[in-house]
């Protein structure tokens, strides 16, 4: 069983995003709707891959991004970032932090499921 | 038609979280915009109420996005990259800007509207051109990151650094909370989130970072702004949250030595809400909805419904219960009756709890409605060329959620009508020695089981004879007295409009007779406060629930009815010689003046019992009756069930309630002996003259 944290203030994208993971078999889907909330998660049980949106309030998706990719704990962890289209800066901005993968909404829900996937055999 | 394509099919079942997504982002960006406009007159940007606003938009676009509403995709990724240049410092906000962003708002509104009803959206694209007139630059400009995030380690910006000194020129003290999570703690709900909402219950949330301890563990940094230490921050070391002095030189949360410290963010909100659009007196910087959006419920007013009506039954059981304890009394020990009957009291208590418990979670605060009518006040002014300086008291008083939705037409309404008749043109403002600019003032408040609203302009106010004379004219039975409340008829009588044409405000929507309507539908009253040159009050009473409420239980002609008690002033015994004749009706002499006596049983045609008599005066000032009853057994909760069916409806009869005994009881439309009784007096020219020369201060002026 594979644990992903889908971290987005929207509540009603987080639950498009794990809607499109049906698919993807035998995993667990989890939620944060801010930056800390989304930390919190990670220390509180195993997380395998996490799914991060990057304009929320308070703690920005890339502060997340660096806060996992700096502390050796959460190393085996992955990340999509997904967010809304039309932001060519952050792309780089996010690989550049350590994101595994870098995706825009509206996103295809196969994409996103086969993304996963791919991640996850990966690691 | 580009924006009003099908849902791209994989999200069809999240439309309506959409809506109601979109529809919470459209009053965060109301109020923001609303927020905004003080600062183009001081030129300070509130960098927080920009941030907000970015956030909402962006999160419009996103969803937009996915669900395929194109042209809100459109019109919010502009509105996004406008203020992502603002707060990158290479636009500034200006009147036009601030003034496109507004009709914006209003556009995503009617292109999310015409999706929800499928209809087609409105026309864009000279609204997108007016963005790109404005500078922004391009869109693809959009602003990868806020504007100065955070470094995870916590540098605190300019900004929160000042706010620190200034709190200590206060005298306040920082604080540095460390909160340890562990699944002990997150499994009884101590969590990230409700810490912070914790803190930011006993201070000011300047910084929140999360930390890596040595040995790998998570933690987090509160930096936050007390008047004092309080106790139980000690006691809060149970729930891994330990807390120390802020020393600026400790690395935790390191302040930047060299940040200039920018003289326009020298008066930085100081928590007294001068404006009145502070974000509801919430002293936290981060945005308090992050934890709010985490902890709130979403929930369907129909399922609130349903559980209402199940604690209404459970009062009618109580009720039961109530009535066979009564018969049991002399059957049972004393003892053993006491003992049930304590129980019994408890349940009530206990019960009448959980309905206020129910009515709380289904109370919204007015403010959204009222930063509607900011909005439509804005548009108005810009059609009629007028200056209006609109002020709003109350707006944290909390009303049920579909009395909210329902008022929101007939306070619309109101506020054009005040707009484009009640205030004059400047001009004749200052010709009648007023200031030029017009007032206007939206007031709402709580008084014990209901709510009143109010909307007063200081204009011409409403002159009776014009306005007879054009009942007149329109064919409408004119009475001869001209009391407010005789206006107020003939103002909602169908088809009457007070202007020949109707204009493109008020002439739009519904007619007063439907804001009349909607008032009295949902178990209000509405009045009218008038005085030529000085002004127009209209005042809306309504109940603060809809299903249940208390009620005095009377008798009359052998039955049993139910007066609200919201709507009783007060209960008297009748003096023989009170009641004078006069014609068919009977005055009582009530406080050094006289109203209207009307006899319960003769109104509804029962017959009379001789005996002493109870009076329930109902109604406001001059529209005072008295309701003759024969007792009065007592107050009980009463299940208001509404009388729908045209054909059982009964002028004088609001609905009917069952009481313990399983009898079935109508409870009394008290408005319809106000309305009916005054009316019929007045027409002998009896009562009601009084207050036209006794005419009420006009708020505003």
């Amino acid at each position: 069983m594979k644990h992903i944290l889908v971290v987005d203030d929207s509540s009603t994208l987080r639950r498009m995003v794990i809607a499109s993971l049906r698919s993807v078999g035998n995993i667990q889907c989890h939620e944060a709707g801010n930056g800390l909330e989304a930390i919190e998660r990670l220390s509180l049980g195993p997380i395998h891959l996490m799914i991060v949106d990057l304009n929320m309030p308070d703690m920005h998706g890339l502060e997340v991004v660096q806060f996992v990719r700096g502390h050796a704990a959460f190393k085996g962890i992955s990340l999509i970032v997904l967010t809304t289209r039309g932001d060519d800066e952050s792309r780089a901005a996010a690989l550049g932090a350590g994101a595994s993968a870098y995706m825009t909404k509206p996103f295809e829900p196969k994409e996103l499921a086969t993304a996963v996937r791919k991640l996850l055999v990966l690691e | 038609m580009p924006g009003n394509e099908p849902p791209s099919d994989p999200f069809a079942e999240f439309i309506d979280d959409y809506f109601v997504e979109c529809d919470e982002h459209l009053a965060i960006a109301r109020r923001s915009l609303l927020a905004l406009e003080p600062s183009l007159a001081n030129s300070r940007l509130d960098s927080e109420v920009v941030d907000e606003l970015f956030r909402s938009c962006h999160s419009i676009k996103g969803l937009s996005a996915m669900v395929g509403v194109r042209q809100a995709e459109l019109l919010a990724h502009e509105m996004e990259s406008y203020l992502s240049a603002m707060r990158k410092g290479t636009v500034r906000l200006t009147a036009q800007g601030l003034d496109i962003l507004m009709v914006a708002v209003n556009a995503l509104e009617q292109i999310i509207a015409a999706r929800r009803q499928h209809t087609a959206p409105p026309e864009i694209a000279d609204l997108l051109a007016r963005f790109r007139g404005l500078g922004a630059g391009a869109a693809t400009q959009q602003a990868a990151r806020p504007s100065e995030p955070a470094p995870p380690e916590g540098h605190l910006t300019p900004e929160k650094r000042h706010l620190l000194e200034a709190a200590a020129a206060q005298g306040h003290l920082p604080l540095l909370f460390k909160f340890v999570p562990s699944p002990a703690l997150a499994e009884r709900g101590v969590n990230v989130n409700s810490v912070r909402q914790r803190l930011e219950g006993v201070g000011r949330l300047i910084d929140a970072v999360p930390v890596l301890a040595d040995e790998g563990q998570v933690a987090f940094l509160f930096l936050l702004i007390c008047e004092s230490v309080d106790p139980a921050f000690e006691s809060w070391a149970a729930d891994g949250l330990t807390f120390h002095a802020y020393q600026p030189e400790k690395p935790a949360v390191p302040a930047e030595s060299n940040a200039p410290v920018d003289g326009d963010t020298g008066n930085v909100d100081s928590g007294n809400g001068d404006t009145g659009n502070d974000h509801s007196g919430g002293p936290v910087v981060g945005n308090s909805s992050t934890s709010a959006i985490t902890n709130v419920v979403r929930v369907e007013l129909s399922r609130l419904d349903a559980l209402m009506r199940m604690v209404g039954e459970l009062v009618i059981s109580r009720a039961r219960l109530n009535a066979s304890l009564e018969r049991t009394e002399s059957l049972l020990p004393p003892a053993e009756w006491r003992a049930l009957q304590e129980t019994n009291q408890a349940l009530e208590r206990q019960l009448r709890d959980l309905r206020e418990g129910i009515m709380h979670v289904r109370m919204v605060p007015i403010r959204d409605v009222f930063a509607r009518m900011q909005f439509v006040v804005r548009d108005l002014t810009r059609e009629y060329g007028r200056k209006v300086v609109l002020t709003l008291h109350g707006e944290e008083t909390e009303i049920d959620k579909f009395i909210v939705e329902r008022i929101m037409d007939p306070l619309l309404h109101l506020v054009r009508n005040a707009v484009s008749h009640g205030l004059e043109p400047a001009n004749e403002r200052l010709a009648a020695g007023k200031p030029p600019e017009g007032h206007l003032e939206l007031r709402a408040w709580a008084t014990g089981e209901t709510i009143r609203i109010e909307v007063a302009d200081d204009g011409r106010g409403i002159d009776a004879r014009q306005v007879l004379a054009r009942a007149n004219a329109a064919g409408i039975p004119v009475p001869e007295s001209l009391a407010e409340d005789v206006l107020l008829d003939v103002l909602c009588t169908p088809g009457f409009s007070t202007r020949d044409a109707a204009d493109l405000a008020s002439g739009r929507g519904m007619g007063m007779n439907v804001v009349r309507e909607v008032v009295e539908e949902l178990g209000g009253q509405l009045a009218v406060e008038t005085r030529v040159g000085h002004g127009t009050r209209f005042m809306i009473h309504l109940p603060l629930t809809l299903s249940i409420a208390d009620a005095l239980i009377v008798t009359a002609g052998g039955q049993t009815f139910a007066v609200p008690q919201a709507s009783v002033r007060e209960v008297l015994d009748v003096a023989p010689g009170a009641i004078r004749p006069l014609e068919n009706n009977e005055l009582f002499l009530y406080r050094e003046s006289a109203i209207p006596f009307v006899r319960l049983p003769v109104f509804f045609g029962l017959p009379e019992e001789k005996g002493p008599l109870s009076m329930l005066v109902v109604g406001d000032g001059r529209n005072a009756v008295g309701i003759g009853v024969e007792r009065v057994l007592g107050l009980r909760e009463v299940v208001v069930r509404p009388l729908i069916d045209p054909l059982v409806r009964v002028p004088g009869v609001g609905g009917a309630t069952e009481l313990g005994d399983g009898r079935v009881v109508l409870i009394l439309d008290t408005l319809a002996f106000t309305r009916g009784a005054a009316k019929s007096l007045r027409n002998k020219g009896i009562a009601g003259t009084s207050f036209t020369s006794n005419p009420t201060a006009v708020a505003g002026a």
